[in-house]
């Protein structure tokens, strides 16, 4: 499902830095995987080359059969928009729009008919178990709701890839547990691929199989 | 000054662009009210030079308006035992025909005694003709001109200079050159003196001057002597120092100051709401910065003073700059304000240094500042309130509490109540000028809640257009009501003045159009001077028996013109036939009795004024007007007052046998000839310029081209409007790129969250480009109802305050439908930089970006 060969991530600034080195990774479909490591050994730009946030300074990057390399932007955000969904550390909901149309956002986006994304919406609030607050902005939600809404548009299009960063970083113990509950029930009832950033050793565990980054390499790739 | 190196010049340098876009309005307003105050100085300062060159040593003039006064009075007045020295001058411009010279000031001088008043300082003189007065004179064809004029013309002594007098085209001798930055640089160098009586002769004076020029005795205070000429002469002539030439110029030029200082308020006004609107923004972005400042311990009034220290430097900063590009737009500006003042006053001036006052640029600095820190002063309290722990929790978004939005709500619409009630209440000043003030601010505190109510409105149409952009357009608008509201006022404000502008010289130009076809439909015009306005020259009253006794002429009508004095204030004289022109013309009248008011002026019983001279001196039909002649005062009934737009000061019409009964004047500035039914108007005019022409200074212009006189001189005074309307354009336009690059900026996660969940480059674009269409819809909206208001107050104000002209209320539709595309495509572009910035970003770095 997830083919990386070779890839390297190099910024520039003042001074160049290679945030990945030559990265070999293959990801079967289905694969529940934690991406681990300390600050700055390249998780999440590993995670946003592989989201299409972002290009590899070299190497070849595969997502369910398709090469990434030489795509322009537009047909990049094609291959995120079908293929991944994201969560983010801070849900990154819009203020503005209520629980419905944030999780109907990607579904607008993909030019959806207003109903059919209103119904796929509500079905998905109705899966994370926020039925009752649709209507409801994100200021008006817990941390713990917010990070739900954020599941549930991350699902909108049932991606075969579901990318999370720091899924619980932003959360209390208690509501972080319930929200990997969450993920990992979506995992086993979709059969969707889940690649999940952390430093929490107990979301790690959770996962099937941990990779292990370092200074921008992979050092430990070992399954539960 | 620690906080402004630590906290607000990083902040500077990494927000460059807006900063100078948010200086921009005051750069603007600064801009023009330094520039058209400059170019208005200079052309008065070039006048006040000219005429305290060309006054020399004299200490008093005695003169009676522009009607000038019999000969007689000299002798009066070198009688009176104050004067030391007293001599007569005619002063009227011509044109030399020389191309690219324009108008020479020809000062007529009595060459015997005047030279104890003026130094000629001679550069280049035939000195037999020039050191012997009477040599001069004995040969009426000389003139001294100025070193200035021959080098730019390549004249010499004794080469010929024509030029066009009233009997015709006559050849002049240069018999003298002079020198110096004195009497020779007058005028801006384009002067040329000649003997008195040769001057009466070549400008029709006939046995009349201009004024007198004196210097009193050694040992008599120039204030005594004055009081006691005055005495002597009478009211109907004024003893006054040279001086106040220059302040009956600048009285004359008022309306033209006002209009500079309306525009230069209004862009500032403009200008105080985008740094409002910046400063507003500024302060939700920097909350977390204000945080970490209050949690280190920094006061409230030490983050208060920070925003306003902020907001001074750039009101300092726009306003030097603004000063800058004020005095370089005072260079082409004076140019045109000399034409003008020319075409429409009369007053010919050639502002030769353009140069500041430096009063004016402090006062720009100041106004300048000072509306860079009023604007400034809510955003700086606002942030002086923040809370320092909501501050430091990410990815709250500051909006306009309901609580605050609804005091803005009541007062703005206690304010309108006020407005209304002003309206009915009176017509004092205080009153008007009250409820003015208060209707616009209730409008712009209203503008928050509008641009929510319109938003709500616009929402689905937008949806319509694209489900999801628009959609998103909408809620962008709506998240950020301070954001959104700065902006739309501002626009709406510029919108306003537009549709103010445009009233106003749509309703002036159809009401001088009609009064125009009524008042001036004679055939022909016949002038001693290219321009209806100049009064250099004026004809024998015998030209008009001549003129009646041609073949295919009906009727003529003289008419004399002449500004003089009514309280302190010059104001139009015109006499004429009056029997004739009320037969021939029927004016709207708006006071008195047409049938019975028309014949009793004709006897002589009284006079007829325009209707702005009546609004602006408050006088009524019934009233009796003082007015001071040569002989002395005259005292005239008020039997009517009319529409007429002959002159922004007003016009008192009276018969012209009063005139000349009373100012001693029988000459004449222009003939109306009404043909003979059937007659060919071009055989015509050929006919009287061929009989005419050859023996006197005359041109004949047909009612058409009088009538394309009018419309130029109109379009001169609203080629202001249109400057005025270019500035509000361009800083509304600068408003929406600041308001949309702020807004890219102050979303960038948001805009990042969009492209990552699947937004394409081009749907991100057209989210941003409905935002900025929206806005544009939003101003146009709130500023169409703004400008419906203020042009209802801006027709009184030129009613009551300016000119006096009662102009319909016609909302100018027509601008208003110009303004849709004009503002929606500003808008558009405007938002064309900013949309590609937001989707030309890293992806990453919007995502991670707070």
């Amino acid at each position: 499902m997830i083919h990386l060969t070779n890839v390297t991530k190099e910024f520039d600034g003042k001074r160049k830095v290679r945030a990945l080195d030559r990265v070999d990774l293959h990801i079967a479909k289905g694969e529940m995987v934690s991406l681990v490591g300390p600050s700055g050994s390249g998780k999440s730009t590993l995670l946003n080359l592989i989201g299409t946030l972002d290009k590899p300074t070299s190497g070849e990057i595969v997502l369910d059969g398709q090469k990434l390399s030489g795509l322009a932007d537009d047909d990049l955000t094609r291959v995120r928009r079908d293929k991944i969904g994201f969560i983010f550390q801070f849900f990154n909901l819009l203020p503005s729009l209520s629980c419905l149309e944030n999780v109907a956002l990607p579904l607008h986006l993909r030019g959806w008919k207003r109903a059919k994304a209103r119904d796929r919406a509500s079905e998905l609030l109705d899966l994370v178990g926020l039925g009752k607050r649709m209507d409801h902005l994100p200021d008006e939600l817990s941390g713990g709701e917010r990070q739900r809404v954020a599941i549930a548009r991350a699902l909108s299009v049932y991606p075969p890839i579901l990318l999370a960063d720091e899924p619980t970083g932003n959360l209390d113990t208690h509501t972080g547990a319930e929200v990997l509950s969450l993920v990992r029930d979506i995992h086993s009832r979709l059969g969707a691929t889940v690649l999940m950033v952390t430093h929490d050793r107990s979301v790690a565990a959770s996962c099937s199989r941990t990779i292990t980054l370092r200074d921008g390499c992979v050092v430990g790739d070992g399954t539960a | 000054m620690m906080l402004l190196r630590l906290i607000t010049w990083p902040y500077v340098r990494k927000h460059l662009l807006r900063c100078v876009l948010t200086t921009a309005g005051i750069v603007l307003g600064v801009a023009v009210f330094v520039g058209m105050h400059t170019a208005n100085q200079s052309v008065l300062y070039a006048f006040s030079r000219t005429v305290d060159r060309i006054a020399g040593t004299t200490q008093l003039q005695v003169s009676a308006g522009e009607t000038g006064f019999p000969e007689d009075v000299l002798d009066r007045v070198q009688a009176h035992p104050d004067v030391r020295v007293a001599v007569p001058v005619i002063e009227a411009a011509v044109q030399t025909g020389i191309q690219g010279q324009g108008n020479l000031l020809v000062l007529g001088v009595d060459m015997t005694g005047d030279r104890a008043l003026r130094d000629y300082d001679l550069d280049n003189a035939d000195e037999a003709i020039v050191d012997d007065p009477l040599v001069f004179i004995a040969q009426p064809d000389s003139i001294i001109v100025s070193r200035q004029f021959t080098e730019r013309t390549g004249l010499k002594l004794n080469d010929k200079l024509t030029m066009q007098t009233m009997q015709g085209p006559r050849r002049f001798t240069i018999r003298g050159v002079m020198k110096g930055d004195g009497l020779a640089s007058a005028f801006g160098g384009n002067l040329a003196i000649m003997d008195i009586y040769a001057a009466q002769m070549v400008f029709g004076r006939d046995r009349s001057f201009d004024r007198i020029d004196l210097a009193v005795r050694e040992g008599v205070k120039v204030e005594d002597a004055q009081r006691s000429l005055q005495a002597a002469l009478g009211p109907g002539l004024q003893v006054d120092p040279p001086s106040s030439r220059g302040k009956q110029f600048e009285a004359v030029s008022r309306i033209y100051s006002l209009n500079a200082n309306v525009t230069s308020l209004f862009a500032l006004f403009i200008g105080l709401f985008l740094i409002y609107n910046t400063f507003s923004i500024a302060v939700t972005q920097r909350r977390s910065e204000i945080g970490i400042l209050r949690a280190l311990g920094a006061s409230r009034g030490q983050v208060q003073r920070l925003f306003l220290i902020e907001s001074g430097i750039a009101g300092l900063f726009g306003s030097i700059l603004g000063i800058l590009l004020g005095v370089f737009l005072a260079r082409g500006l004076a140019v045109y304000v000399g034409s003008f003042f020319g075409e429409v006053y009369g007053v010919v001036e050639r502002a030769q240094e353009v140069s500041a006052k430096p009063s004016l640029l402090v006062f720009a600095l100041l106004i300048g500042i000072a509306t860079s820190l009023i604007a400034g002063w809510i955003p700086a309290r606002s942030a002086g309130q923040v809370d320092p722990v909501k501050a430091l929790q990410k990815g709250r978004v500051q909006v306009i509490s309901e609580g605050e939005n609804r005091v803005r709500r009541w007062t703005a619409l206690a304010m309108l109540a006020a407005a209304i009630g002003c309206v009915f209440l009176g017509h004092s000043s205080f009153f008007f000028y009250t409820g003015y003030m208060l209707s616009v601010v209730a409008v712009l505190l209203l503008t928050p809640a509008l641009c929510t109510w319109l938003t709500n409105l616009l929402r689905n149409p937008l949806k319509w257009l694209r489900p999801v952009e628009g959609a998103l357009a909408a809620d962008s608008l709506l998240q950020s009501p301070r954001r959104t509201s700065g902006t739309v006022a501002a626009l709406a404000l510029s919108v306003a003045l537009v549709i103010g502008l445009g009233g106003i010289a749509k309703a002036s130009y159809e009401t001088i159009r009609e009064w125009a076809d009524n008042a001036l439909n004679p055939d022909f015009f016949i002038t001693s001077s290219e321009s209806i306005t100049q009064r250099s020259f004026r004809f024998p009253p015998s030209l008009g028996d001549e003129l009646r006794k041609v073949e295919g002429v009906d009727e003529v009508q003289a008419v004399r013109t002449a500004r003089i004095i009514y309280k302190d204030t010059p104001v139009m004289l015109v006499a004429a036939d009056i029997e004739s022109i009320s037969r021939r013309v029927k004016m709207h009248v708006i006071e008195g009795d047409a049938a019975t008011m028309y014949p009793r002026v004709a006897r002589g019983e009284g006079v007829v004024l325009s209707d702005n001279f009546a609004l602006m001196r408050k006088v009524h039909a019934g009233d009796v007007l003082e007015l001071l002649s040569p002989t002395g005062p005259v005292r005239m009934p008020v039997l009517g007052v009319v529409t007429d737009y002959s002159d922004q000061q007003g016009t008192i019409l009276m018969d012209r046998r009063v005139f000349i009964r009373n100012w001693r004047d029988d000459t004449i500035n222009a003939f109306r000839v009404y043909l003979k039914p059937g007659m060919d108007r071009e055989a015509m005019r050929q006919k009287l310029q061929n009989e005419f022409g050859g023996r006197t200074r005359l041109f004949v212009m047909t009612n058409t081209e009088l009538k394309q006189f009018i419309e130029r001189v109109t379009d001169q005074w609203f080629g202001l409007t249109y400057v005025q309307i270019i500035v509000a354009v361009l800083v509304s336009i600068l408003g929406i790129v600041n308001t949309l690059t702020v807004s890219i900026t102050d979303r960038k996660r948001e805009l990042g969250v969009l492209q990552a969940v699947g937004g394409l480059r081009n749907q991100i674009r057209h989210t941003i480009w409905m935002e900025a269409i929206s806005i544009g819809v939003l101003g146009l909206a709130i500023g169409f109802a703004l400008g419906a208001v203020h042009l209802y107050y801006i027709l009184d104000v030129a009613k009551r305050d300016l000119a006096g002209f009662r102009l319909a209320y016609r909302y100018p539709v027509e601008i208003a439908a110009v303004l849709v595309p004009v503002m929606l495509g500003s808008a558009l572009f405007s938002g064309i930089w900013p949309a590609e910035s937001a989707v030309r970003g890293s992806l990453v770095e919007a995502l991670e970006y707070e």
